[in-house]
């Protein structure tokens, strides 16, 4: 059998689907809810296609070949559709790829990774952090006036996470009587006159200001007895001060399939992103996964991935139409999906709605 | 109400839960006659919700416990449809109807006299004393009593807000009980058959007292006669009818029949039998002469053509096919529909035709689906019957759930043993092995006479036997949905079938290949279906003779809203839809000037009076931006605003949508924002640019019909009264529909009566005898309450804002 796909002709056999056709030919199709291993479910529409004949479009994962079947990939209209799609997504997407305090931050370091770096008492870590992400040789933070502690939104809460002592507390600890050359490899400086941050210019996910509601669920990772201390003397006081951090940027943010499509697909973040779920935040220490529904784009990969027994609790989908979503069973607790199953999980999620704790 | 941004399930502490034991013996007693396959799920939450009024987390975790089915499994289905409560319910729900024809008569402000009247808000709904709830439901399928309410199972037809404590009081002194029509075996000594009607519009509106009050008159003056309670006539507007037709085979008609007309309407047409008895009807017809002047105004005292003008009027245009022998017809009778032709046609195709040739004859009388789609149901037909795989299923889609319409009700309930007639020429001419009824929850008399039909196919051989001598036997199954409009949609209607959460799948492969249980499967409307007699006893010419080129045969609409004469009708194909407007339902109110209809409910579109010349007909709907749809035909007025009606259908196909694409799930999110932002006066012109391409975008890349046609009611608003629109984003409303930018304000015509200020559920109005009232627009939640109790007309809606245009 043969189609063509944007005038590209291609050997098929019958029962493949447009997807997978594209696929070994080497035309690239974005998608997101597909992935090679599962069974094709046509949700996010990412995928879609054209059919030049009945002016019809399709979603390509779950689209059949067939004979002299004359598929347009890439007209204007087509582009605008998955655009659309990912728009869509993203306005139901209220959350954020890069935390406030490090996207004013002149120097782009990862404050919430390093902080929970800290909180692990893993200092060698959080430096390297830092290291990595300055383009000068000094820690800037000495001269700033600490954009990232106005940013935080710890400060409309109570008060801002003590950030500028914590990263002065960070670099000190290796500085203090250790020779310059100490650190030959581990500075990597690039151009000692300017200060970029890298994050600013990539696309993200904002969320603006954060509804009562939600700020309570954001504030869930903090333990309820922590305690504030502004001075940051000792790698104790470090770590009780990080421990204040609500974790606004996203664990995936360098692992997210709907921050990649938005990039490749030059995607505006939309204004006016819609609640549709209650915005819950669900921890499972033991199986070391975070559950966060405000990043679901109700893709279902995980509903789609799992053995579906009734021995090992898994995933599935509650509600519906807009207020779907995806949960524990209703008779089952979210602790109890154990750690292979969070695994399996973290891997096929799109987002970083399913990502490791730490 | 209930179920917005909140996982069910989660239990209640209050002093309604159930305990374990119960819980544990009502599980048990129903899986013992369901079995354990997870493909059950559905009907035995039903069953475990019937008995234990909602479904305790406890019944879930036992539920998984004694059967095959998963937590996942049966947390996605509870949640997925409407039928199923996780949290308790009083006593008795009262099921407010919020269909096209409702909305449009204000269903919204009843569901809010009600709540207030009970004391329940969106954190509790059960009333105080734990003995009702409420409920916004899709439509009940009485559109032309609108607006409805249904208090388990007892239907109240043109309620208004202000009547609510009197509604609950009826209800709670109420007896339910129905005396049977007590017919005896001597048929001979029969003078007369009287018939009423008692499909479910009628009962609402008390054809059940007639009824009783028949059996008690023939009962009092010893008659000889037979009450017969007869199926659906769809004269809904003139309800309740009782024809009368005596001996020499004249027929006698009286419309809006009082109880207390019964007595002198039969013994106009008949004499008691006894001396006595006649004695006894003139000294009682004397004496009621002296105390009323109701004798004089009697529909008894008017001429027959007088009397039935209207009744004619509405019938003569129409062509009775699918709806042959109504209000002839008693649906339960399996011996009445034989003797009338019943089953004629099956035995017909049995002895004389092949399969083969029978597809052909359906091919050609041009028969489409009447669901919607208008796909060619021969062609279906051939495509089935070439598919491989055994069983073959016949599913009859009885899932109709466009607000507004309630044609397939009406079907089911008054001619259930045509619609199984049809189903098995369908499984005769493709090989099928097993039927199946899909019929919603929310009808309830549909399924009852449907089951009944069925049991009693059974016991005369029809079904369950072989009936030939090629062995064809045929089986019947009917399963209930459990509330969800998209599984009106072939591949969702499967899935739910088969256990799991609705959602559709993309095309192909279609069910005629792989359906239900990966078999074929064809699908096909309860009004397809029972067409399907009819052409086989008349031949295939004779029914594309009907109609237009490409439209062949008849329809049935729903005809309803703002129309003086609604009710349940079927013309031919080609009739325009000014002669079904003005010549069938008489046109709209007085003083009222007809605007548009609406057609094909949700998913169809409105075309403006301005093209009221449009024939009915697939290709013509199509092309003026409508669609047939399954046949709900909305009138409506200059009151109605067109901006509401496309808030109102787009927030029925928002709740209704799956949730499983991006486009209908999110799309439909986002064009609800901006039509309720304009409703309210807060949106600009850029919205409305915004509102056309989020339509576009939701119809190109929605995954099924669903999402397709969602943005159909908004893309015909825009094409037909744009202007309608952008005066919304000026701060006007025209119709005077849209309560954000009216006020209600009381005119000089005021009295001081004082009825408005004691109706008014927030006291904007001072107690101020003989002084003219005036409304404290604060407090005013227009509720409408004034406006209709006033005796002299006083208060009016004006415009919030004054338009600069």
């Amino acid at each position: 059998m043969k189609i063509r796909i944007d005038d590209i002709e291609l050997d098929v056999v019958a029962g493949q689907t447009i997807l997978d056709a594209a696929v070994k030919a080497g035309i690239y199709i974005p998608t997101l809810c597909h992935r090679e291993d599962v069974e094709p479910y046509s949700s996010c529409m990412v995928c879609v296609v054209k059919d030049r004949m009945t002016n019809n479009y399709m979603p390509s994962c779950t689209a059949k070949v067939r004979d002299g079947l004359e598929i347009d990939s890439s007209g204007d209209d087509v582009i605008r559709l998955r655009k659309k799609a990912v728009e869509m997504l993203l306005a139901e997407h209220r959350a954020e790829c890069e935390a406030p305090c490090r996207i004013v931050c002149p120097a782009g370091y990862n404050i919430p990774l390093i902080n929970r770096h800290l909180q692990a008492g893993d200092i060698n870590a959080a430096l390297e952090l830092a290291a990595k992400e300055v383009t000068t040789n000094d820690i800037v933070c000495t001269d700033c006036p600490a954009y990232c502690e106005n940013a935080c939104r710890r400060k409309k809460i109570d008060e801002a996470v003590s950030i500028r002592n914590l990263m002065l507390f960070v670099y000190n600890t290796f500085i203090n009587g250790k020779p310059a050359e100490d650190f030959a490899g581990l500075i990597d400086v690039k151009d000692k006159q300017k200060i970029i941050n890298p994050v600013r210019k990539k696309f993200s996910s904002r969320t603006g200001k954060l509804e009562a509601y939600e700020q309570k669920e954001w504030m869930k990772e903090v333990p309820e007895d922590a305690a504030r201390c502004r001075e940051i003397s000792d790698l104790r006081a470090a770590a009780s001060e990080s421990v204040n951090c609500m974790h606004c940027d996203c664990r995936a943010a360098d692992d997210c399939r709907l921050r990649d499509v938005s990039v490749t697909l030059n995607v505006k973040d939309p204004q006016g992103k819609m609640v549709n779920a209650p915005v819950l935040k669900k921890i499972n220490k033991e199986a070391n996964l975070i559950f966060e529904h405000a990043k679901c784009i109700k893709c279902g990969l995980c509903v789609r991935v799992s053995d579906e027994s009734k021995e090992n609790a898994s995933l599935c989908f509650v509600n519906r139409g807009f207020i779907t979503l995806i949960s524990e069973p209703l008779t089952v607790s979210f602790e109890s999906i154990d750690r292979k199953t969070a695994e399996k999980y973290i891997s096929v999620c799109p987002t970083g709605a399913l990502s490791k704790i730490t | 109400m209930s179920k917005d941004n909140k996982i069910q399930g989660t239990g209640c502490n209050c002093s309604n839960s159930i305990g374990p034991e119960e819980i544990k013996s009502a599980v048990d007693e129903v899986v013992g006659f369901t079995g354990r396959e997870k493909e059950n799920v559905i009907l035995i939450l039903q069953e475990v919700q019937k008995k234990l009024n909602y479904l305790p987390s406890d019944a879930l975790k036992y539920i998984c416990e004694v059967t095959d089915i998963t937590p996942g499994q049966i947390s996605g289905v509870s949640t997925f449809y409407s039928q199923f409560r996780h949290l308790p319910v009083g006593k008795h729900t009262i099921k407010i109807c919020t269909g096209t024809a409702c909305h449009v008569k204000g269903s919204q402000l009843i569901s809010e006299a009600f709540q207030r009247e009970l004391g329940i808000d969106e954190s509790r709904n059960i009333s105080k004393d734990n003995l009702f709830s409420v409920e916004e439901v899709a439509c009940l399928g009485c559109c032309t009593l609108a607006p409805v309410i249904q208090i388990d199972g007892k239907t109240y037809g043109h309620v208004k807000p202000n009547l609510a404590k009197e509604i609950i009081s009826d209800f709670l002194s109420g007896s339910h009980s129905e005396k049977a029509a007590g017919n005896d075996d001597d048929d001979e000594n029969i003078e007369a058959e009287v018939r009423i009607g008692l499909g479910s519009c009628c009962v609402a509106g008390g054809s059940r007292d007639i009824l009783t009050n028949l059996t008690d008159i023939k009962e009092g003056y010893d008659l000889k006669i037979k009450v017969k309670p007869v199926g659906c006539v769809g004269v809904c507007n003139q309800t309740p009818l009782l024809e009368i037709v005596t001996k020499d085979n004249s027929h006698h008609r009286y419309t809006n029949v009082r109880k207390e007309q019964v007595e002198e309407i039969l013994l106009k047409h008949i004499r008691p039998s006894s001396l006595n008895k006649r004695l006894l009807y003139g000294i009682n017809d004397l004496a009621d002469s002296f105390v009323s002047d109701e004798k004089i105004f009697s529909p008894v005292n008017l001429p027959g053509e007088v009397r039935e003008k209207h009744l004619n009027n509405f019938l003569n245009l129409q062509m009775h096919l699918a709806t042959l022998n109504s209000g002839i017809q008693s649906p339960e009778s399996y011996e009445e529909y034989r003797m009338l032709g019943g089953f004629g046609a099956f035995e017909k195709v049995l002895r004389k035709s092949l399969p083969e040739e029978l597809i052909e004859n359906i091919l050609k009388s041009g028969l489409r689906g009447r669901g919607g789609a208008g796909f060619l149901t021969g062609l279906k037909w051939r495509l089935f019957s070439r598919a491989a795989g055994k069983p073959k299923y016949v599913v009859c889609n009885g899932d109709e759930g466009d607000p507004g319409a309630f044609m397939d009700r009406m079907l089911l309930e008054s001619f259930p043993y045509r619609i199984i007639e049809g189903m098995l020429i369908a499984a005769y001419a493709t090989g099928a092995d097993e039927g199946i009824f899909y019929i919603r929850a929310e009808y309830p008399l549909a399924v009852m006479r449907i089951r009944h039909a069925v049991e009693k196919c059974y016991s005369h051989g029809i079904l369950g036997t072989e009936v030939n001598k090629n062995g064809f036997r045929f089986n019947i199954s009917i399963f209930e949905g459990a509330g969800a409009f998209v599984c009106g949609e072939e591949t969702a209607l499967i899935a739910s079938m088969e256990g799991k959460r609705g959602y559709p799948h993309f095309r192909p492969p279609y069910p005629v290949e792989k359906g239900f249980r990966d078999r074929p499967t064809l699908v096909n409307n309860v009004e397809t279906l029972s067409l399907v007699p009819w052409i086989i006893n008349n031949g295939s010419e004779a029914f594309s003779n009907i109609g237009t080129e490409k439209s062949k045969g008849t329809k049935v609409f729903a005809l309803a809203g703002k129309i003086s004469k609604g009710g349940l009708i079927e013309v031919p194909m080609g009739t325009t839809i000014r002669d079904i407007v003005e010549n069938i339902g008489n046109g709209v109110g007085e003083g009222r000037t007809f605007k548009a209809v609406q057609i094909g409910g949700p998913s169809g579109g409105c075309i403006p009076a301005s093209l009221a010349d449009t024939p009915v007909d697939y290709e013509q709907l199509s092309k003026m931006g409508a669609m047939m749809g399954s046949g709900g035909l909305v009138v409506l007025d200059d009151t109605d605003c067109m901006v509401d009606i496309a808030k109102y259908f787009l927030s029925f196909t928002h709740k209704q949508s799956c949730g499983k694409c991006t486009f209908c799930r999110v799309g439909t999110k986002q064009m609800l924002n901006i039509l309720t932002a304009l409703s309210e006066g807060k949106a600009t012109m850029a919205d409305i640019e915004e509102l056309e391409r989020l339509s576009h975008d939701v119809r190109n890349g929605s995954l099924c019909g669903l999402g397709k046609t969602a943005p159909n009611p908004v893309l015909t608003g825009l094409r037909y009264f744009r202007e309608e629109y952008e005066a919304h984003t000026r701060g006007i409303c025209h119709a005077k529909k849209c309560r954000e930018l009216v006020k209600y304000v009381i005119t000089d015509q005021c009295t001081g009566c004082t009825k408005c200020y004691q109706e008014c559920p927030v006291q904007a109005i001072d107690f101020k005898p003989y002084e003219k009232h005036s409304i404290d627009l604060a407090k005013c939640t227009k509720c409408d309450n004034c406006r209709i109790v006033c005796p002299e007309g006083a208060v009016e809606i004006v415009s919030l804002n004054e338009d600069k245009n």
